[in-house]
């Protein structure tokens, strides 16, 4: 396995070529740029490798450069990349990674603590029953809490951070069926303890009716947790991912993509040939032209992809 | 180690070196590099979100993504690049290239990073397919200008000579070998493969591949499709060859749309060795013993099936939910190669290929020319014959009996011409210029010496024990002759002043113009047989008769126009 690293030389050429550019660019713009804009950006300009002026005091020569260069097609995206903050749903991601850590480290104690009340002991154990149920209460809270927040994760919108954000859930929810797996297994002790516990009361003491009380309360709570996680478990199933199928394979969740856009961009194409048959019947270029323009702006998803098309299928026109 | 893991360490050190949210970012053809070796889900396990075609144009900034390129240095790829980079998308860049980088590719990214987003410059020389563990393709598309002389098209065959030596070099330089070359002496094309292979190994990179030595030193043998065009004319009774051979795989994958009654989720599947451990065990099965194994498959999973059924307990329900997504996985599984199988079945009845296959052997394998003459007219005659079939019996006809009955081989040409509407006029004769016996030079069919005669004969004497399997490509005896360092110098001849010493242990038979999956076969199993050679067999890309036929008609067209001008 060779490979061999390029870095180096790429900084080196880099490196010279910038000792190069930025005269030029600090030159000829200079007349144009720091009178324009603001006096601040020249001062920054002067800096150096600072982070987040810099990328702004480079901007600002480029688009005073733009309508010369006539090459720089991506003006309006400049905006967003000074903003450099992740969108909202990142946290929610990051959220979930977290309580599904705290949900193991939970796990794990509960395996400990019924370890130890299943342990032969004097008492009657009735402490541990209680941590064990408080911590089982925690746990399912915990689930349910991540459950929610990877639904909220689910993509609105036909776009490529939609895509991001669905293999992100899918990610999140491979962790949660993991961590789930392991609940289950717990939460059948659960209900081991409890019958062996009853038993040992029976030969020992009369059976009140209190007791039975609460030990149908306990049954009732255990086929509600199972409820619950049967949910859990069908929402989760449609996230989790056919591995070795299909669905696995790295083209064909590319082309999926390219698919869908060609085939927007046929519908597209099919809306204008009925606009120009319509236009072509009534000889009135002019007019029909404000209709079909409404019907694409219709009919497209509210997208930059789609705008593109749009406006590539308008230009051919 | 083998090619599949070689591509996955070197995914696995592109992605893992890089914490975060990654995008991925390939062109056309390593998408398939990848593909074949990850999949989707170790992707997402190594926090990659988004995978995308270089030439995506989408604008969406993504600063809280990194961006992983991974490109083949192709000046196309450099230019998309250098658009990229001057509007960055992303909030890193770390780019990793498939090949070696020019110095001026590197100064022209160089310039284009205004604002310093790049990270690292890579060389990781992942450059082939990997399609099996010993068997890789470089899934060219104009892959019929190995056919045609370089002056009829100098810059096809110039870029077509340069991806083949690219993904030799890759090879080897993932394998960290330099080996000695040889080629097959008449061909042109290997010949200049193989020097500019040897010239980027011994002048330009020398640097490069300079490994540790090893005591024999490896060895690469470039050779000609055209020296068994046999093979890829046979129909097939393997499994991964007979799926190639009835349907068409490609990169692993098998499309399945075409066929009647397929369920939605079945319509495009997935084959891979790596992944599918029913297939890796059955992979070089013939038909029958396939069908015997699909079989205990099925009632393997009828039993699981059942015993799913009856869930009454809880403990019960736990065992359910933790086997769930194998029993899944199993399933899908099942119904993958039950639709396959039952797919090839239709077609093996409705082509008549059971009878086809038999002559085409007879024809490959023995002797007997009044016989096969009989034979191949009788089955021309034969209506329910589908056109392709009738051609290709007249072509292993004619590339056997070349020069033994001149009259008869015109007869079985006027009838094919007649029979057949969609048979291209000279198709076969231009087979015959380009594989006809003067070119080749391996004994094609153990006819040339008299070892080989005998050795036939024994065969002929011992009987077969498959009628449908019998044929041993080329290839098979060429392996022996290295092994056995018999490979005559005059035929192979070596690249500059290197010499074989001794018996190599890993060779790499690159094939111009195309492997098959049986050759790939054959290389599997004497590489399991475990000799002390190993083999690596990779081409310009995987032969089906297909895909052959077509690359002959295209290199036909082409010359018919070029000696018209």
């Amino acid at each position: 396995m060779t490979t061999r690293n390029r870095t180096p030389l790429y900084k080196k050429y880099r490196d010279a070529l910038r000792s190069v550019r930025v005269p030029v660019a600090s030159c000829s713009p200079s007349h144009a740029g720091p009178s324009s804009s603001a006096s601040s950006s020249s001062s920054a300009g002067r800096g150096g490798p600072v982070i987040e002026m810099v990328s702004t005091s480079l901007l600002h020569p480029n688009r005073s450069y733009a309508p010369v260069s006539t090459e720089d097609p991506g003006n309006s995206s400049r905006g967003h990349l000074m903003v450099g903050l992740p969108p909202a749903w990142v946290d929610l991601s990051e959220e979930i990674s977290a309580n599904m850590q705290r949900a193991q480290t939970k796990i794990s104690e509960l395996v400990k603590v019924h370890e130890k009340a299943l342990m032969p002991s004097f008492g009657d154990g009735k402490e541990d029953q209680h941590t064990i149920e408080v911590l089982t209460q925690e746990i399912t809270d915990l689930l349910k809490r991540s459950e929610k927040r990877l639904m909220k994760l689910s993509p609105s919108g036909p776009s490529e951070e939609s895509n991001v954000r669905r293999n992100v859930q899918g990610q999140d929810g491979l962790d949660f069926d993991m961590n789930i797996n392991g609940t289950v297994s717990n939460m059948e002790d659960d209900e081991f303890v409890d019958v062996g516990f009853s038993e040992h009361q029976m030969s020992q003491l009369k059976r009140t009716e209190a007791f039975t009380r609460e030990r149908e309360r306990e049954i009732a709570q255990v086929v509600e947790s199972v409820n619950e996680l049967a949910q859990i478990m069908k929402d989760l199933s449609v996230l989790v991912i056919d591995q070795g199928t299909i669905i696995d394979r790295i083209e064909y969740n590319i082309q999926n993509v390219a698919s869908t856009v060609e085939e927007g961009y046929k519908q597209l194409q099919k809306v204008l040939s009925v606009c120009r048959e319509n236009t072509e019947k009534r000889r009135n270029g002019y007019v029909c032209y404000h209709p079909c323009d409404n019907v694409l702006h219709y009919a497209s998803p509210p997208n930059t992809k789609g705008d593109i098309l749009l406006t590539k299928t308008i230009l051919k026109r | 180690m083998v090619l599949i893991t070689l591509v996955r360490d070197y995914i696995g050190r592109m992605l893992q070196d890089i914490p975060g949210m990654k995008v991925l970012i390939l062109d056309s053809s390593t998408v398939s590099i990848v593909s074949v070796a990850y999949s989707q889900s170790e992707l997402l396990k190594k926090e990659v979100f988004l995978v995308e075609l270089v030439d995506s144009m989408s604008k969406e900034t993504m600063t809280h993504l990194k961006a992983v390129y991974f490109l083949r240095p192709t000046s196309e790829n450099i230019q998309k690049l250098r658009r990229q980079l001057a509007n960055p998308r992303f909030g890193e860049y770390h780019l990793f290239f498939s090949n070696i980088l020019k110095i001026t590719q590197i100064q022209v990214l160089a310039d284009s990073d205004e604002q310093e987003v790049v990270h690292q410059v890579q060389e990781f020389f992942a450059d082939f397919c990997a399609i099996d563990p010993y068997h890789f393709t470089l899934n060219m598309q104009m892959n019929h200008i190995y056919m045609l002389p370089a002056v009829v098209d100098p810059p096809s065959s110039h870029s077509f000579c340069d991806r083949a030596v690219d993904g030799i070099a890759a090879v080897f330089l993932a394998l960290k070998r330099r080996p000695v070359i040889r080629y097959q002496r008449t061909s042109d094309i290997a010949k200049r493969i193989a020097q500019e292979t040897a010239k980027l190994m011994y002048e330009q990179e020398s640097g490069l591949f300079d490994f540790r030595r090893t005591e024999f030193s490896p060895l690469l043998l470039v050779i000609d499709r055209r020296d068994d065009p046999v093979t890829p004319l046979l129909n097939q009774w393997t499994y991964q060859a007979m799926v190639h051979e009835l349907i068409g795989i490609e990169d692993n994958k098998v499309d399945l749309r075409n066929t009647p009654k397929v369920s939605k989720d079945q319509q495009e599947v997935v084959l891979s060795s790596e992944q599918d451990s029913f297939f890796k065990s059955n992979m070089y099965e013939n038909f029958g013993d396939l069908g015997m194994n699909i079989k205990t498959m099925v009632d393997e999973f009828q039993q699981i099936t059942n015993s799913n059924q009856n869930i009454q307990t809880i403990e019960d329900m736990m065992k359910f939910v933790n086997n769930y997504p194998e029993y899944r996985k199993m399933q899908g599984n099942v119904s993958k190669h039950v639709t396959m199988v039952t797919e090839m079945s239709r077609i093996v009845e409705e082509r008549k290929l059971m009878i086809v296959s038999q002559t085409e052997q007879e024809l490959a394998c023995n002797g007997g020319q009044v016989a096969a003459f009989e034979a191949v007219t009788k089955l021309l005659n034969d209506e329910t014959i589908s056109d392709i079939d009738r051609l290709r019996l007249v072509m292993l006809y004619a590339l056997r009996y070349e020069k033994e009955s001149p009259v008869q081989l015109m007869q079985l040409f006027n009838k094919l011409a007649s029979r057949s509407a969609k048979y291209k006029p000279g198709l076969v004769q231009f087979l015959l210029k380009q594989a006809g016996i003067d070119k080749r030079t391996g004994d094609l069919f153990g006819n040339r010496d008299l070892l080989n005669i005998a050795r036939n004969m024994a065969r002929g004497l011992k009987g077969v024990e498959n009628v449908y399997t019998q044929h041993q490509p080329l290839l098979f005896q060429t392996m022996e002759s290295i092994i056995k360092g018999r490979l005559r110098d005059v035929d192979y001849p070596f690249i500059g002043n290197h010499f074989q010493q001794g018996r190599p242990q890993d060779v790499v038979i690159f094939i111009v113009g195309g492997t098959t999956y049986e050759e790939a076969r054959t290389v599997a199993l004497h590489n399991a047989a475990n000799s002390g050679t190993r083999f690596i067999l990779g081409g310009s890309v995987v032969l089906n008769s297909k895909r052959f036929l077509k690359d002959l008609e295209e290199a036909q067209r082409i010359s018919r126009t070029s000696n018209a001008v």
